[in-house]
């Protein structure tokens, strides 16, 4: 099997001092789309962040295509190309779609060719080239959530993170969401999915990480999850 | 009518000054959330970093306010690697880095005495010649005071809406970590601001100066207006602080000659309160709403 995009072993990390992840272990392989699941509050968003550099990593390492990037600065981690969209957007809500769309491109070798990528998310989103003079704070959620997937793919090349892409949408404007994530990985992206409701990604995951108290607890493929209805039961409470 | 041209002149005037004094101050508040105390004591230390150019160098007055807006700058940089950098590692950033900097200016000050001395010197640095306007005089100062004060905000407005630094400036100070997760190095972004911040406050020292008098307490009144108008535009809002610095300047140029000097600045507070009253975050700040 070829080298994964990203690894993460016995990763340990929190906030001041207390633990939200021990002994976490993950391969990411490339162009698949993995998933992470979980009930609230249990590391997920965190897991994201300390990949991103956003939260310092106590323990453990965490390997780029074999280079190790904990303990680098976020900045440094972007520019290597690992690009989260975050949980609830944090859109900049004073600039227009425009501006937010050029800032995902502020990495080195996005920028370079910021222009062509536009039209690549314009074509994916049309939505945005209709909105993309407004300003970012006065969109509707699913546009927001349009707006900040755009952004990240702004950033061009390399793993993509998204920190709960269905998060407060209503079920039709999820399916639209969900439909661009699924055209990202027919189109062979590596896509880090962390999503609550297991339900939306059981098919189209080519693997599901069931992320519990700070470790995965359960690993496997959706038709695995599908046939263990206790475990949906207990930990996602469906 | 030759009274109304008198005010807005004088008042443009003071509003074009105040306006790149609090410019800096409100970069700097907007992607930091620092209040840099020591803003008035660059401002003075720009006054007198053209003066001594000017007067023991003999620099060509041009050649002496960028170079002093140059150390400046340099000042801000030092105040961001000795003060603000250190200061982020820890809790409490905001009223660390304030009392920090309340120190920072009062070492600035007392250097500034005693390498300048207590006494008022007249700022070299002076447009001489007037125009007449109906059958007021405006000295060619004001009119200079203004086209400095009209190129800087421009330039400042580019940077911060055409450039790559600008937008990542920008972005900062809307959102500190999605401005990380696009790859801003924000540490950067800071010493950059900061920078800026104290290239501004050198030209708003020497421009308040060449109308008034060089002296080693003279940056406090200009930062005290300068945080009035930060607050009355909302913190950290630039564009709305430019508006504010001429709208203030206007009318402090219109009580001063309705009521009488005494009143200005008790009107200016009195219009505070009730701006604040009116729109607690300030006429054009923006309170945080957060959709899920």
């Amino acid at each position: 099997m070829a080298e994964p995009v990203l690894a993460i072993r016995d990763l340990a990390a929190g906030y001041d001092g207390r633990r939200v992840l021990d002994g976490v272990d993950l391969v990411v392989p490339a162009a698949r789309l993995t998933a992470i699941i979980g009930p609230n509050g249990h590391g997920k968003s965190t897991l994201l962040k300390a990949i991103s550099g956003l939260v310092r990593v106590s323990a453990g390492t965490i390997a780029l295509r074999g280079e190790r990037i904990d303990g680098l600065r976020p900045d440094q981690i972007v520019e290597r190309g690992v690009i989260q969209v975050p949980q609830g957007d944090l859109l900049f809500p004073g600039m227009t779609v425009l501006d937010n769309l050029l800032m995902g491109a502020y990495r080195q070798d996005a920028a370079r060719d910021a222009g062509a990528r536009l039209d690549m998310v314009f074509a994916l989103l049309p939505k945005l080239k209709e909105r993309r003079h407004q300003i970012a704070g006065t969109l509707s959620g699913g546009e927001r959530r349009m707006c900040g997937i755009g952004r990240g793919l702004m950033a061009g090349e390399g793993l993509l993170m998204l920190d709960e892409p269905s998060l407060g949408l209503a079920p039709i404007v999820i399916d639209q969401i969900y439909e661009v994530i699924f055209d990202l990985c027919a189109a062979g992206r590596t896509i880090l999915l962390v999503e609550e409701n297991a339900q939306r990604i059981t098919e189209r995951a080519d693997s599901i990480h069931l992320l519990d108290n700070g470790r995965f607890v359960w690993s496997g493929i959706g038709a695995e999850l599908m046939a263990r209805p206790e475990i949906i039961e207990a930990y996602l409470g469906a | 009518m030759d009274v109304f041209i008198q005010i807005v002149a004088s008042g443009l005037t003071l509003g074009a000054m105040y306006a790149v004094a609090t410019v800096g101050l409100s970069l700097v508040y907007g992607s930091l959330n620092m209040l840099n105390m020591a803003h008035g004591a660059i401002l003075t230390l720009g006054g007198y970093l053209c003066y001594a150019g000017i007067q023991h160098l003999g620099l060509h007055p041009a050649l002496a306010l960028a170079g002093a807006a140059a150390l400046c700058a340099v000042v801000g940089l030092l105040i961001y690697l000795g003060a603000a950098l250190p200061l982020l590692r820890a809790e409490g950033f905001e009223t660390n880095v304030f009392i920090a900097t309340i120190g920072i200016g009062s070492i600035l000050e007392n250097l500034m005495l005693r390498g300048f001395g207590p006494y008022p010197i007249p700022q070299p640095l002076a447009v001489p010649g007037h125009v007449v306007l109906g059958n007021v005089h405006v000295p060619l100062q004001n009119l200079f005071i203004l086209g400095v004060a009209v190129v800087l905000m421009s330039a400042v407005a580019f940077v911060l809406e055409r450039t790559r630094t600008g937008r990542a400036i920008r972005a900062t100070s809307m959102n500190r970590e999605a401005a990380q997760l696009m790859g801003v190095r924000v540490g950067r972004v800071y010493a950059q601001v900061l920078a800026v911040s104290g290239a501004l406050a050198a030209v708003s020292g020497v421009m308040i100066s060449s109308i008034a008098t060089l002296s080693p307490v003279m940056g406090g009144d200009p930062m005290l207006k300068a945080f009035i108008v930060c607050v009355v535009a909302g913190l950290g809002n630039v564009y709305g602080a430019v508006v504010a610095a001429i709208v203030l300047g206007l009318l402090e140029a219109a009580t001063q000659y309705i009521l009488g000097v005494r009143w200005s600045f008790a009107t200016l507070l009195l219009i505070v309160i009730l701006v604040l009253i009116w729109r607690p975050y300030g006429l054009f700040g923006r309170t945080q709403v957060v959709r899920l």
